[in-house]
This record gives structure tokens, C-alpha cells and sequence, in this order.
């Protein structure tokens, strides 16, 4: 035995000689670990009983009464084994009572009943009698270790088999939430976070990073961390800390690029609930980027149409084959702005002309310059035949119907734009032209109008010097005759 | 003879227009400094002959219904010919026209030309006024745009205020307990045929009376001996003038209709909230504005209903002051009744201007 050995065992039997003195006392110990059962020989484990806290705590009773009728006299407070709500109720006489704490020299929050109160798990049970979820059902209840302790079940890297105990088990969310996928672990393993998490990686992401731990609320509850709004955010925790990230060697700047994207600000600033926020793209539980060649299908999962004229085109192959991320490489991915026509076309501002130029691939070229023209056209004309019907409506003109054929105008540009997408001349040109007869079928009635106004101002001005001139006439003939009349 | 006169001889021959002539060419119209207002009940006749006219041309395309109403004032305005002259000038006139019924109204207190035997004269014309009131209230909602929706809706809440009668006159008028297309259907039966019935009723027996009874003369002209009083023949001379003003009407009309078309607004949607600041029109604006005024309770009476209980009263008093009013049928100065009429005017006045800026 070297020098080494011998200062193991001597703490080894300190700490038992301590152990045994402290809880020579405690009369519950002393029998149940005579007996050894179960709960004493799991909570010799138990954080607890390192903190020298006795059996009692929970159970209640009298732990230094030798006579076990005394010691589980019910006058003496014991209660036995806690059922239902009364388990998370005797871990909250300390955990939710911050004196209590410090008393044990513990700086965890106190906040978890309260937590667990407003989560979705504190909704009654089947039973009707208790809550679904005790801190017993996650935490167990007699070898209760520090969530660092690898063998917690709620350590980073066992909690998502315990969260999977309940929701992987379809006919228990049945009895609850029919409509919950029970999946989520399933997924879990496939994505980036659950790779890693299975590979021993603590800081990735599991089920109470994002969800949450004690105040755990329902994806539609509007102070759910994972309700739409509140999404990227909780994403961003992470992967907007660069110090955080930084091992991992992504950018942290996707939650600052998507707060300017048309998508971030339609969620975080309209509140607009079907624009999508991180996991629209990503997935969720099996988050991690898309492929090169599934972009589209991603983003077409919102713009179907689009994404659909995109895979048929000439473009789908050519990308593909330079490996291309697809809709990425004209709208970008996190920061993606509200697409306008100078996307296409070939000025220097232009997407088209990043691949296409007179002498590389001039055919894409030509066909992207005379698209941009042809949606420039659409566009005067819609401008001209808009700024005839508000000067007539602003002459007083009534162009209600000629306003309602304008929004024809609108969905033949919207057309247009997404006809953009199949890269086809004629196709697009038939889109355009639609457009075009529109718009100019609403000048025509706006200009109607302003003909009419003048035409109202003339036949006014003759009417009154008409009217006028029977005016005076009578007038006069009243004199005369008035005068005849004396 | 020349072609007019064979006319009148042939119409004469059947139906002895002489005696007519005769008994016209016999009626005199005193000629005094308040002459002039004499020629605003003929104002208001002719206003009033303009809303049938238009109205019945109105009607061609009209079509009543949640559905239909706005889209075919629409159409009318756009498409038919001449269609926004027509329904500019009908709303215009109808405006016109109680503008200068009120006019006529307050003329004839002034002059005290309901007293003795003029009194069924004065009932018929306020019985008349009132109907107009009535007129620009459920024409108002029949283009079924927001204000008008809206307006209706406030003004059938007001009418449900008045104790016992109140709420079933609500229901009746709104033909339901809300405004909905069944209102409107109901204004526009309304409009096109009950009141324009009875209306040409109360204005035969008033222009009967008139033409019977003759201009009423003012009281100071009384002791006047016949001699010394001017006057003038009311065929030609005063219809010649009533015809000069007319024409004058017509041209202010045609101007408004012009250079102010009355807009249509937005189609009414009852599902949205009603839009800030929204008015009555401006012959009710000294009503509303009232009621904004009177506070929520009075002693044990609800202020909306007493607001509307004072207005009741002060309305019939109105109708009824030839019969109150015993000193001026004698033939002796009432001052206190120019003071009434000065204080009515006033403060008609001053509510719907501060109506309409509030």
C-alpha cells in the first residue's frame, strides 16, 4: 500500500465514521438500512443525505425515537409515503423556501415549485386527484443527485430518455395528447444537438434548453419558450453566443440576420404567426441544416408554387451539378429580404448576371435581360394606369370598379414574379402579357374618367350659361311687363 | 291666332281655364319689406319636385339589399349616363330642401303667419318639415356605406331611448333588433312609398289652403287701409319671380352636384367598428350634439332620455303654437314669441356649429 492508498482510505473511513455518527442518531436509517431496502440503500446516494438530512424530512415523524411506533406515531407528523401532489409538496417545504436553503448551504433557486405550477405538466392527471408530473417523476425519488451527476436521469445527457419515458410512450400521451408525436427522441437522435448529445457533448441542445425544466408550457402558450415569437430567441441563447459557440466553429450572427429578414420581421415585429421562425426550416427535434439539394424543398413547403417551378427548370440541374444551395443562392438563407425585380436581370445588382453574361452561358443572359424588361414594363404600366385612377378619384370621379380591376394588375405582377421561377422566356412573357392587358384596361377607364371629369366641368358651364341666360331673360321680361302693367 | 293661344283655346274649351285664370288673375301677394320670404315655400316645392324627379330616376337602377344597394349606387354613379348628376343633385336638393323648409318654417313664426285661420296651414307645413326630416334619415342609409350604417345605427339607438314607445319603435324601424338588410328594405319602403304618400297629401292641402286663404300679410299691415297697401298679382307677376328664383336654384344645384359630387364611401360592413368621430347629418348635428351635452343621469331621469323627452316637447310645442299663442290670432304684438324663435335659431346655430368642428 503506497503513501496514496493510505490517504484514500483514511477519508473513506472518516466519512463513514462521520456518516455513521450523524445517522446513528437517525432511528429511520438505522432500521431501514438493517433491513436493506430499496429506499435506504438508494438514498445512501441521495444528495440529501449527504446534506444530512433525514428520512423524516419527507416522511415525517419522529427519526430519533428508537421505538418505531413512536418514531411513526402520526402525531409526531408522519405520513408515510407521500402520494400525488403531496410529493412535490414536501420537496417544496425546502426547495420553494429560500432560508431553508441557504440553511443547507445550497444556492439553487427556489423558483422550481412555482415553475413546475405554471407548466403544462402541473394539469391534472387522468386520476383527476394530482397533478401529471411530481419532481419524484423526473428527479426520482430516493437517489436524488445533482443534475451534474452523470447518473442523473436529468443530467444533459440522460434527460432526454427520461422526458422520453412519458413522451415516447404513445399510449400514455394518448390518455393526454392524442395529437402529440411521441417521435420527438426518435428525431432527436438524427439531429445535430441529439448527435452530439449522444457522442457525450453536455452543452447540446436536449429537451429542457429549449423547453424549458420546471416551467415547461405548451408549444401554443404565448409564454412557451418554443411558441413561434419566442422561437428564435430561445435558439439564439445559444447559437448567438459566440463564446458558447465557438468550439463548434458556425456563425452566430443567423439571429441578427433573420431579425432583418422579410421572415423575422414579419414574426418578431407584425406578430405574424404563419411566417416561419428557426424550426419552419430546420426541424425541430431533428434540427439541423438543410441539404444543398433540398433547399427548395424546404422553402417550398411555404412556397409551393415557386419551389415547384424551380425543380422543373433548366436551373435545378445546373445548380445541382455546382453544387448550388438552390433558393439560398438568390435570396440568401438567415436574411432573407423581400424579393424585388433587381433580382433579375443582368445590371451589377442583379442574381441572374452572377452566373450568366454575354460570353458565359449567353442564352440565360439574353433571356434574363428581357425578362427584367418585360416586368419593368409591367410595372410603368401598373404605375400609370394607379396614378390615372387616383387623379380621377381625387377629381371626384367614382373608379371604384376600375380600383377593384387593379388588384388584377397586382396578382398578374405576383404571377409574374413566380413565374420567374421556371426560367422560361415564353412561359414568363405569357404572364407578363396577361398583366399588361389588365393594366391597360384600367388606364383606359381612368382616363374615361378624366375625360368624363372635363366633360362634366364643359356641359356644367354650358348648362349654366343656359340657365343663366333664361334667368336674365325672364328678368327682363318681368320688368317689361311689369312696366307694360302700369 | 298663333299656336299658343289655339293651345289654350282647345284646353280651355274642356276644362274652362278661364275660371282658374280669372280666380288667379284676382289673387294678390302683399308687397312688403318682408316680401322676400315669401318665395321659400316656392323654394321648397321646387326642391322638393327635383327629389321626385331624381328619385324616380333614381329608381330605374336602384336596388335595395345588403347585397345590392352599394354596388348599384356604384354602378349608377360609373356606368349610367348621367347617373352621378342624378344622385349629386338628389342629395343635394334633399339637403337644399330642408335647408330651405327651415327657412320657410322660421319665416312664417317670425311673421306670425300661423295665427288665425292659418292654423291647419302651419300644422300641414311642420307636419311636412318633420316628414322631410324623416326622408333624409332613410334615404341616408339606403346607399348602405359605412357612415350611413353607422349613423342609422346610432340614430335607431336614440329613437329606442324614448320611454315605453322606444324599443318597439326601434325594432319597427330597424325591422329587427339590429341594423341589417331587413332596415334597409324597410327605409327604403319607406322612403319610395310611404312617406312620399303621405307627403303629397299634407302638400295638397297646404297649397290648397295657401292658394285659398291667400299670403298671409304681415300684423302691422293689418290696420293698413286697402288702398295704401302694395300689392302684387300673383299670375304672372309672382310666379314669374317664384320661376326667376327657381332657375337661380337650379343653377346653384347644378354647381354643387358638379364641383362637390356627393361621395359614396366605403360598402358598410356591420362586423367592423364604427369610424371615429362619426356625425349625423346636419340638420340632426344641434340634437346630437345636445345629448352629448347633458350628463348620464338627471335627478332620477337617464340623460339620453331626458334629452330626448325636452326635444319632444319643444317639437309639439312648435307644432301647436297657433293655439298657445292666443295674442298674436287677436291681432296683438307677441315680442315673447320673436324672442322664442330668436332663441331656437340661435341656439340651432351654435350647437351644430360647434357640432361639426367638435
Amino acid at each position: 500500500m503506497n503513501q496514496s492508498h493510505r490517504y484514500f482510505f483514511a477519508i473513506v473511513a472518516l466519512l463513514m465514521i462521520g456518516t455513521t455518527r450523524l445517522f446513528a442518531q437517525d432511528q429511520c436509517y438505522v432500521c431501514h438500512s438493517a433491513i436493506g431496502d430499496t429506499p435506504s440503500t438508494l438514498f445512501q446516494h441521495d444528495v440529501h443525505f449527504k446534506k444530512e438530512i433525514s428520512c423524516a424530512g419527507c416522511h415525517g415523524g419522529n427519526s430519533q425515537m428508537e421505538d418505531q411506533e413512536k418514531a411513526m406515531d402520526k402525531k409526531a407528523g408522519f405520513i408515510g409515503v407521500p402520494k400525488g401532489d403531496l410529493i412535490s409538496e414536501r420537496c417544496a417545504s425546502c426547495h420553494a423556501d429560500a432560508a431553508k436553503m441557504k440553511k443547507h448551504g445550497s444556492s439553487l433557486p427556489t423558483n422550481q415549485w412555482e415553475g413546475l405550477k405554471a407548466s403544462v405538466h402541473a394539469k391534472l392527471a387522468v386520476s383527476g386527484k394530482e397533478h401529471i408530473v411530481q419532481c419524484s417523476t423526473c428527479h426520482q425519488a430516493h437517489g436524488v443527485v445533482s443534475p451534474k451527476d452523470p447518473s442523473s436521469p436529468v443530467n444533459p445527457l440522460n434527460v432526454v430518455t427520461t422526458c422520453a419515458k412519458c413522451h415516447g410512450n404513445a399510449a400514455f400521451m394518448r390518455s393526454y395528447n392524442p395529437a402529440l408525436p411521441v417521435d420527438q427522441l426518435e428525431k432527436y437522435r438524427t439531429s445535430v444537438h441529439g448527435i452530439r448529445n449522444a457522442k457525450g457533448d453536455r452543452k447540446a441542445a436536449e429537451c429542457a434548453s429549449c423547453h424549458g425544466s420546471h416551467e415547461i408550457r405548451g408549444v401554443h402558450d404565448t409564454k412557451s419558450k418554443v411558441y413561434t415569437t419566442n422561437l428564435p430567441g430561445t435558439c439564439s441563447s445559444c447559437h448567438s453566443n459566440a463564446e458558447y459557440m465557438k468550439e463548434y466553429k458556425i456563425p452566430t450572427d443567423q439571429y441578427e440576420r433573420f431579425t432583418k429578414s422579410v421572415h423575422g420581421v414579419a414574426l418578431l415585429q407584425k406578430h405574424d404567426l404563419g411566417a416561419p421562425a428557426c424550426n419552419s426550416c430546420h426541424g425541430n427535434h431533428g434540427a439541423a441544416p438543410p441539404g444543398l439539394s433540398s433547399v427548395s424543398k424546404v422553402c417550398g413547403t411555404c412556397h409551393a408554387l415557386n419551389a415547384d417551378l424551380f425543380s422543373s427548370s433548366p436551373h435545378k440541374k445546373a445548380f445541382d451539378e455546382r453544387k448550388l444551395p438552390e433558393c439560398e443562392t438568390c435570396h440568401s438563407n438567415h436574411e432573407i429580404v423581400a424579393a424585388s425585380d433587381k433580382l433579375l436581370g443582368v445590371s451589377a445588382e442583379a442574381k441572374c448576371s452572377q452566373c450568366h453574361s454575354t460570353t458565359q452561358n449567353p442564352k440565360g443572359f439574353e433571356s434574363a435581360k428581357h425578362m427584367r424588361m418585360l416586368i419593368d414594363s409591367l410595372e410603368i404600366s401598373e404605375q400609370h394606369a394607379r396614378s390615372l385612377i387616383e387623379e380621377a378619384e381625387q377629381k371626384g370621379m367614382e373608379v371604384g370598379e376600375a380600383k377593384f380591376k387593379l388588384r388584377d394588375v397586382r396578382q398578374a405582377r405576383l404571377e409574374s414574379r413566380t413565374m420567374v421561377h421556371a426560367f422560361n422566356l415564353p412561359r414568363f412573357t405569357e404572364v407578363v402579357n396577361k398583366g399588361l392587358a389588365a393594366t391597360s384596361s384600367v388606364a383606359e377607364e381612368g382616363q374615361q374618367a378624366l375625360d368624363e371629369y372635363i366633360y362634366r366641368r364643359v356641359g356644367l358651364g354650358i348648362s349654366t350659361l343656359i340657365i343663366t341666360v333664361v334667368a336674365v331673360s325672364l328678368y327682363l321680361f318681368i320688368r317689361r311687363y311689369e312696366r307694360n302693367q302700369r | 291666332m298663333g299656336l299658343g293661344k289655339k293651345i289654350y283655346a282647345w284646353i280651355d274649351e274642356r276644362v274652362q281655364l278661364e275660371g282658374l285664370v280669372e280666380f288667379m288673375g284676382k289673387k294678390y301677394v302683399p308687397v312688403h319689406r318682408h316680401s322676400l320670404w315669401y318665395y321659400f315655400g316656392g323654394v321648397s316645392l321646387f326642391l322638393f319636385l327635383i327629389q321626385v324627379v331624381t328619385g324616380i330616376l333614381l329608381l330605374l337602377y336602384y336596388k335595395s339589399g345588403e347585397e345590392l344597394a352599394f354596388e348599384s349606387i356604384q354602378f349608377i354613379m360609373s356606368k349610367v349616363q348621367f347617373g352621378w348628376l342624378i344622385r349629386s343633385i338628389h342629395s343635394w336638393a334633399a339637403n337644399l330642401f330642408i335647408l330651405s323648409a327651415m327657412i320657410h318654417m322660421f319665416s312664417v313664426f317670425f311673421e306670425k303667419a300661423y295665427r288665425k285661420p292659418r292654423e291647419v296651414t302651419w300644422i300641414t307645413g311642420m307636419l311636412m318639415f318633420f316628414m322631410a326630416l324623416g326622408f333624409g334619415f332613410s334615404g341616408y342609409l339606403l346607399p348602405w356605406n359605412e357612415l350611413a350604417f353607422f349613423a342609422t345605427k346610432v340614430g335607431t339607438d336614440i329613437a329606442g331611448v324614448v320611454p315605453y314607445i322606444g324599443k318597439p319603435l326601434m325594432t319597427f324601424l330597424r325591422s329587427g333588433s339590429d341594423v341589417t338588410g331587413a332596415t334597409l328594405a324597410r327605409f327604403f319602403g319607406i322612403h319610395v312609398a310611404v312617406m312620399p304618400g303621405i307627403f303629397t297629401v299634407l302638400l295638397s292641402l297646404h297649397l290648397i289652403l295657401v292658394q285659398a286663404q291667400g299670403m298671409s300679410e304681415p300684423m302691422h299691415l293689418e290696420n293698413t287701409p286697402e288702398k295704401e297697401k302694395k300689392k302684387m298679382p300673383f299670375f304672372p307677376n309672382f310666379l314669374l319671380r317664384d320661376l326667376l328664383l327657381w332657375l337661380i336654384v337650379l343653377n346653384v344645384l347644378a354647381i354643387l352636384a358638379v364641383f362637390f359630387p356627393w361621395e359614396l364611401g366605403h360598402k358598410a360592413d356591420p362586423f367592423a367598428s364604427a369610424p371615429a368621430g362619426i356625425k349625423p347629418e346636419w340638420y340632426f348635428l344641434f340634437m346630437f350634439q345636445t345629448l352629448k351635452y347633458i350628463p348620464a343621469q338627471v335627478f332620477f331621469l337617464d340623460g339620453e332620455v331626458l334629452g330626448i323627452l325636452l326635444f319632444g316637447l319643444g317639437g309639439l310645442l312648435w307644432l301647436l303654437v297657433p293655439f298657445w299663442d292666443r295674442k298674436s290670432s287677436r291681432g296683438e304684438q307677441n315680442q315673447a314669441i320673436n324672442y322664442v324663435g330668436l332663441f331656437v335659431i340661435l341656439y340651432i346655430i351654435v350647437l351644430t356649429i360647434v357640432g361639426w368642428v367638435a
